[in-house]
């Protein structure tokens, strides 16, 4: 037998909703991304500390 | 009990993974893994979460016991588990208890994950609590991650662990009942039609309620056409951001007991008068003159005199009918990290039975172990009262126990007793007379100690079993 899957029966439906569902998260995350993009090019949002934080490095290494 | 057809020290309700059992030899708990779940096991040590707190202690015994056709192959290895003093189910658990499991649960698939592998399977039944501490007991339940694998266990912890909390938390309505109705718990189908049009718009209701109910009707005559294609399509950092998705949810699910169960709650150390005090003292007595293993506290309450109990035994278990005092001593029994109390909410008069196949796989209380001490503390009017249970029936069921017994009689005169009394017809409850009540006891126990309270309306017995 080729057990792909475990003793539990994972659920067809269930299946397909954990890839909708991701998919739908995927979206979410990529939305919200280009929406803090678009907010700090219009100067409404300031920078994540992170961001900032990430850019430092890079600006030693070219001086 | 019929185990006839159960061999013995096999543990009846380990039989659904065809790669462990688990099965008990004297005093010690074992698990005989088939070669693919030894391999598991493998490399779920090399990962290191074996060494935490979260899983039951576990080590190799190979040769440490006889577990000659457990398996349908020869097993290839024997583990030792530490023994969980004393064993409860998700049906006497409250809401806290309920989504500390589920939230256990849910970490260490997430650390599982990050060393690739995962947990098969999502039931509270492979949470056992130490105390207020839950562990997780099914080592057995970690496999490899295989390649496109989804989140095999997902559809198990939406019946058993999201919709639960769910129905409590959205709906005001006590899983527990669910839970016991039906060992596999809620399907999405009958959650959906648990949730009204408005709970659509409840975080994570309409995906992981009203969406499954759909697509699990929809694909359900597709299964191999749809195990092929999520195959071809899955990916681990998808399986990540939905277990992290389903924690973030459980995380946010909220249940509170009502106002008038946190007023008396808070009240618990504040009783000032001479009969608290004596009564506090009679059980202390008691409590401290043996090293008690297991007491049982039923009618625990606020957990007050549990807590008296455990200054003199290993393990206490707290029983009460009412979820709310039982709720809010989890939380500060948890706050302390006491893992010597354990509470749990039933009703005595109608009590966990045995439950799955052959009504075995899950057992009554007595079949998990019987106390040494009980204490039955204003409560054998609430059963005999409210409950309608004889008097000579529940002494009968204490000696049947088998145990030391600490019971409060509070007399027709108390306040409490007349105002069950109050709406029943005159002359109910004949049964229910001090005199009648002592004679009964003394036929089944031997009374050692006998307190009359300052109020004179309530009487503390210490009584050994006879025989």
């Amino acid at each position: 037998m080729t057990t792909v899957l475990a003793y539990l029966d994972p659920g067809s439906g269930s299946m397909i909703l954990q890839i909708i569902a991701g998919g739908l998260a995927a979206v979410a995350v990529t939305a919200k991304l280009y929406w803090n993009r678009l907010l700090r090019f219009l100067r409404i949002k300031k920078d994540d500390p992170e961001t900032v934080e990430a850019d430092r490095p890079r600006s030693s290494d070219a001086a | 009990m019929s185990t006839s057809s159960v061999p013995t020290g096999l543990e009846p309700g380990s039989f659904r993974d065809p790669e462990s059992r688990v099965f008990y030899a004297g005093d010690d708990v074992f698990r005989a893994l088939s070669a693919d779940g030894l391999s598991d096991f493998e490399a779920l040590e090399a990962t290191g979460l074996l060494d935490g707190e979260r899983v039951v202690p576990t080590e190799r015994a190979d040769g440490g016991a006889d577990a000659a056709g457990l398996l349908v192959h020869e097993p290839a290895a024997i583990l030792r588990h530490e023994r969980i003093p004393f064993v409860s189910y998700p049906y006497e658990w409250t809401f806290s208890m309920l989504k500390d499991a589920s939230l256990l649960q849910l970490d260490l698939l997430l650390a599982a994950l990050e060393h690739d592998m995962v947990l098969k399977d999502s039931t509270p039944y492979n949470v056992q609590f130490k105390g207020a501490r839950p562990t997780f007991v099914d080592v057995g339940s970690f496999e490899r991650l295989r390649q496109g694998e989804p989140w095999v266990g997902y559809r198990q912890f939406c019946m058993l662990y999201l919709y639960p909390l769910l129905l409590q938390s959205a709906k005001g309505v006590p899983f527990q009942p669910w839970l016991r109705g039906s060992i596999d718990g809620i399907t999405p189908t009958q959650m959906r039609g648990l949730m009204s049009f408005r709970d659509r718009f409840r975080k994570g209701v309409f995906t992981n309620v009203f969406l499954h109910a759909r697509l699990e009707a929809r694909y359900a005559d597709r299964p191999q056409q749809v195990k092929d294609e999520v195959k071809r399509v899955f990916k681990k950092e998808l399986f990540v951001a939905n277990v992290r998705k389903m924690r973030k949810l459980v995380q946010r699910l909220e249940w509170s007991p009502p106002e008038g169960v946190w007023t008396a709650y808070g009240e618990r150390n504040s009783y000032t008068d001479d009969d608290a005090r004596r009564k506090d003292e009679f059980v202390r007595d008691v409590a401290k003159s043996r090293d008690w293993k297991l007491v049982w506290d039923i009618g625990a309450n606020n957990g007050r005199y549990s807590r008296i109990a455990a200054e003199g035994a290993k393990t206490v278990v707290a029983v009460d009918a009412d979820q709310g005092p039982v709720e809010l001593l989890y939380r500060d029994l948890r706050d302390e990290g006491n893992e010597q109390i354990l509470p749990l909410t039933m009703n005595l008069a109608d009590p966990s039975p045995g439950l799955g196949w052959r009504g075995l796989e899950r057992k009554s209380m007595p079949d998990r172990g019987k106390p040494d001490l009980v204490l039955a503390l204003a409560l054998v009017h609430h059963v005999a009262i409210s409950a309608n249970v004889p008097v000579r029936e529940f002494i009968g069921w204490l000696a049947w126990l088998g145990s030391a017994l600490v019971i409060e009689f509070p007399t027709r005169e108390d306040p409490m007793v007349k105002q069950l009394l109050a709406p029943k017809r005159d002359g109910l409850h004949p049964d229910y007379e001090l005199d009648y009540f002592e004679r009964t006891l003394k036929e089944a126990f031997e009374v050692e100690r006998s307190e009359r309270l300052e109020s004179g309306t309530r009487v503390l017995y210490y009584a050994r079993p006879k025989r």
